[in-house]
């Protein structure tokens, strides 16, 4: 279990922030961390890493301190044990892929774990390539692996995925999924994309404003809170008409979806309005995919 | 008017050579090793005459490349005669170099505690780390300090503690920082108003080397462009009371 | 005909202050690329002065520092038998000082070109400062790296006015080339003067090819 509670004045440009979290995490548990930008959410992951010192404050790992400013504890991140996966991957130029990963693990580790890892990630074909010649995708999944070579403790992942086409994005979710599922370290992962969130975490620590809004499951932050449950909050795209039937397009989540309507709701409507269309004693029919 | 006035303005600033009612002007090239008896040679010649002396001192190879290069000097006095014969088979000189003064040699140390003994055996001893002397290729101190050695019998023995200054300059403040335990200088420097007192030196028998014969010559560019100051100046290196400065600069006439 | 040892003892010059820039300069670009203390400036104008002093004013302080009659020069004398001036040694530390910027900027300027998340990866996957600069960052900055070394190289070469101050023009110690060429026109032999300086701007013109050639080779390694 990570149990930590920090505080830190971060200069933003609009002024001061003081940042000022706490919270208990499950060992093995996959959490996400969500709040607008400049909410303090990297800062407060590089201070878990070690990488930022904290004003005041605690970090326990289990039975270890890793940080206590009364007590004036203070362990730095290359004892820590922690893989944190940057955003803008950071892999070192001068190594192919297999040394890249490679590098973190002592003799004593065996190639066996490298090999797993480079299984795991789907990049056992490229492990002799200069990293400069990989993809985005590719590239994120050297970082992965590199981060969790050591078996860390603790996994940090800062907005891992944001550079990442959609498609690609979702298999390196399962990557994802694959790896916490077979290693079981405890996770943090920043993130903007609430399906990401709700797909990949069981719980979401809220930021606003360098403070903990709430500490929830995904579901119930980001469920649809309006009265009436059988509506879609969703973005005004066009409209057409066929015949005598006139239709929208909107932007739901990351789909785009036709529905037939009434011409007069529609014709205020302009591209990028936020609309809530409701769907009252109309047939529904689902279908497995 | 205004216009006029600046034309004007401008053309004065110009030409400041243009002088009306100034004194006339010349300018010497010096040797390193004269120029503290070349302050009493210039004080006294601006006494005598109307006339404003400028001196540009330099290692005597330095000057004479200037020199063959354009500089613009009157009159050259140099430390030997090997550069100004240059000067005259290369016609950059008026006439045939003339000697003014012949050059002493001496030895110096400013290490406290040093004697220099008239024998020279001294050089000789452990003590002693470094030698300075002016570079023989280009300095006629530096030749004769060779030749001095070279009759004692001790260029071979120490030749491995010799230093070598670019000038008679650089010879005397390797000596005079101490940097040097001992060297070879002029005569004219040890006796100068900031040597004066500083450390003890031996006068070296003038037999022991060749005759340090310093010549003076009337440059080319002085008869073309300044040939009354610069021949007043020149004949005056030859003068009475010029002979007078030498002798209390330790020359020999 | 011209003495070779000149030449010889130029390039050992060379060679020499460059490796030892080398050793100083990297962890001094370092430390002034990740500091925050009030010594940082500090540090840089003393290392960028030599870029703006004349090289004889450096070869005088130089000369009035080594000198018995002062302070350091009697204590190396007195305790170690040393005299620094008119030495390969005296001349070594010279060089030292007049080429230190040569190596420290362009090093420097290459360190902190890095982006940081590189070294806190590094740091992050256990790593020490010290194995992360061997490992992770002086590999990245082969480029840099590579300028600093030329460029101290040539400069030292091309070494007169310090030299000229302090060297003494020891036949086989310190009568660096720099200063063959410029007896040798104090003694109006052009000729030879004319082959030292040949010799010396072709190896200048080889050395600042191979960084050219070196540096197209290496720019291939591209940082993400």
């Amino acid at each position: 279990m990570i149990h930590f509670s920090l505080q830190k004045k971060l200069h933003a440009s609009e002024g001061i922030l003081t940042l000022d979290v706490s919270c208990e995490i499950r060992e093995g548990d996959f959490i996400s961390l969500y709040g607008p930008s400049g909410a303090g959410k990297t800062s407060l992951l590089r201070m878990l890493a070690g990488l930022m010192q904290p004003d005041s404050g605690f970090i326990k790992m289990n039975d270890e301190i890793w940080f206590d400013s009364e007590k004036k504890i203070k362990v730095n991140p290359q004892q820590r044990l922690v893989g944190f996966v940057f955003q803008d991957y950071a892999l070192f130029p001068n190594m192919n892929v297999e040394e890249n990963i490679s590098y973190a693990s002592s003799k004593n580790d065996s190639k066996k774990n490298i090999d797993e890892l480079l299984e795991i990630t789907g990049l056992s074909g490229l492990r002799d390539k200069k990293i400069q010649t990989l993809s985005g995708g590719q590239q994120q999944r050297v970082a992965l692996a590199r981060a969790i070579a050591r078996k860390p403790k603790l996994l940090l992942l800062d907005e891992p995925l944001s550079a990442i086409d959609n498609e690609m994005r979702g298999q390196l979710q399962n990557t994802l999924l694959t790896i916490h599922a077979q290693y079981k370290v405890t996770s943090i992962i920043v993130s903007h994309n609430i399906n990401e969130i709700i797909k990949l975490t069981s719980k979401t620590i809220h930021i606003k404003n360098g403070r903990l809004v709430e500490y929830q499951f995904p579901a119930k932050i980001f469920c649809n809170k309006s009265e009436d449950p059988s509506s879609l909050k969703c973005v005004f795209l066009s409209s057409g008409k066929t015949g005598n039937d006139y239709h929208i397009s909107v932007l739901a989540g990351n789909q785009v979806i036709t529905i037939n309507c009434n011409e007069e709701e529609a014709k205020d409507l302009r591209n990028g309005n936020e609309i809530e269309v409701s769907f009252k004693g109309a047939k529904v029919f689902l279908r497995k995919l | 008017m205004n216009k006029i006035f600046s034309v004007v303005a401008i053309l004065l600033f110009i030409f400041p050579s243009v002088s009306i009612g100034q004194s006339q002007k010349v300018t010497v090239a010096v040797a390193a090793n004269m120029q503290y008896a070349f302050k009493d040679l210039k004080n006294a010649f601006e006494k005598i005459n109307n006339i404003q002396v400028d001196e540009v001192v330099g290692a005597s190879g330095n000057l004479t490349r200037q020199i063959t290069q354009g500089a613009p000097f009157d009159v050259f006095i140099s430390a030997d005669t090997k550069y100004p014969e240059n000067l005259f088979q290369n016609h950059f000189a008026a006439e045939a170099p003339k000697v003014y003064t012949r050059g002493v040699l001496v030895l110096w140390t400013t290490k406290p505690g040093l004697i220099p003994g008239a024998n020279l055996q001294f050089l000789l001893s452990g003590k002693i780390k470094s030698i300075a002397i002016a570079n023989p290729k280009i300095a006629p101190y530096g030749t004769a300090a060779q030749a001095v050695l070279q009759k004692f019998n001790l260029l071979d023995k120490i030749k491995s503690k010799l230093v070598y200054g670019e000038s008679i300059s650089q010879t005397s403040q390797f000596i005079a920082s101490q940097n040097a335990d001992v060297g070879f200088t002029a005569k004219a420097i040890v006796l100068s108003n900031e040597m004066k007192n500083k450390g003890t030196w031996i006068e070296l028998n003038h037999d022991d080397y060749p005759p340090i014969l310093q010549a003076a010559v009337l440059l080319k560019y002085g008869i073309e462009n300044n040939s009354s100051a610069a021949g007043k100046f020149y004949e005056f290196l030859f003068s009475a009371v010029a002979k007078d400065i030498y002798k209390k600069y330790g020359y020999l006439n | 005909m011209i003495e070779t040892a000149p030449i010889w003892l130029t390039l050992k010059l060379a060679f020499l202050t460059t490796i030892i820039l080398l050793f100083l300069s990297i962890p001094l670009a370092w430390w002034l690329s990740r500091t925050k203390s009030i010594f940082k400036t500090i540090a840089q104008v003393m290392v960028s002065l030599p870029l703006v002093l004349p090289p004889t004013v450096i070869g005088f302080y130089l000369l009035l520092a080594f000198s018995p009659a002062n302070s350091f020069g009697k204590f190396l004398e007195q305790y170690f038998d040393i005299r620094l001036a008119f030495s390969f040694g005296g001349l070594l530390i010279g060089s030292v000082i007049y080429s230190l910027p040569f190596m420290v900027h362009p090093v420097l300027s290459g360190l902190s070109s890095l982006p940081p998340s590189l070294e806190e990866a590094s740091y992050s996957l256990g790593k020490t400062k010290r194995q992360t600069l061997f490992k992770v960052l002086l590999p990245n900055i082969k480029p840099p790296l590579l300028t600093g070394i030329v460029l101290a190289f040539a400069h030292t070469i091309g070494e007169f006015g310090v030299v000229l101050m302090i060297g003494g023009n020891i036949p086989g110690r310190t009568n660096l080339a720099s200063i063959a060429v410029y007896d040798e026109v104090e003694a109006l032999n052009y000729y030879n003067a004319n082959i030292y300086a040949v010799i010396l701007v072709a190896i200048s013109v080889i050395i600042l090819f191979l960084l050219y050639f070196s540096n197209r080779k290496l720019q291939e390694v591209k940082i993400l």
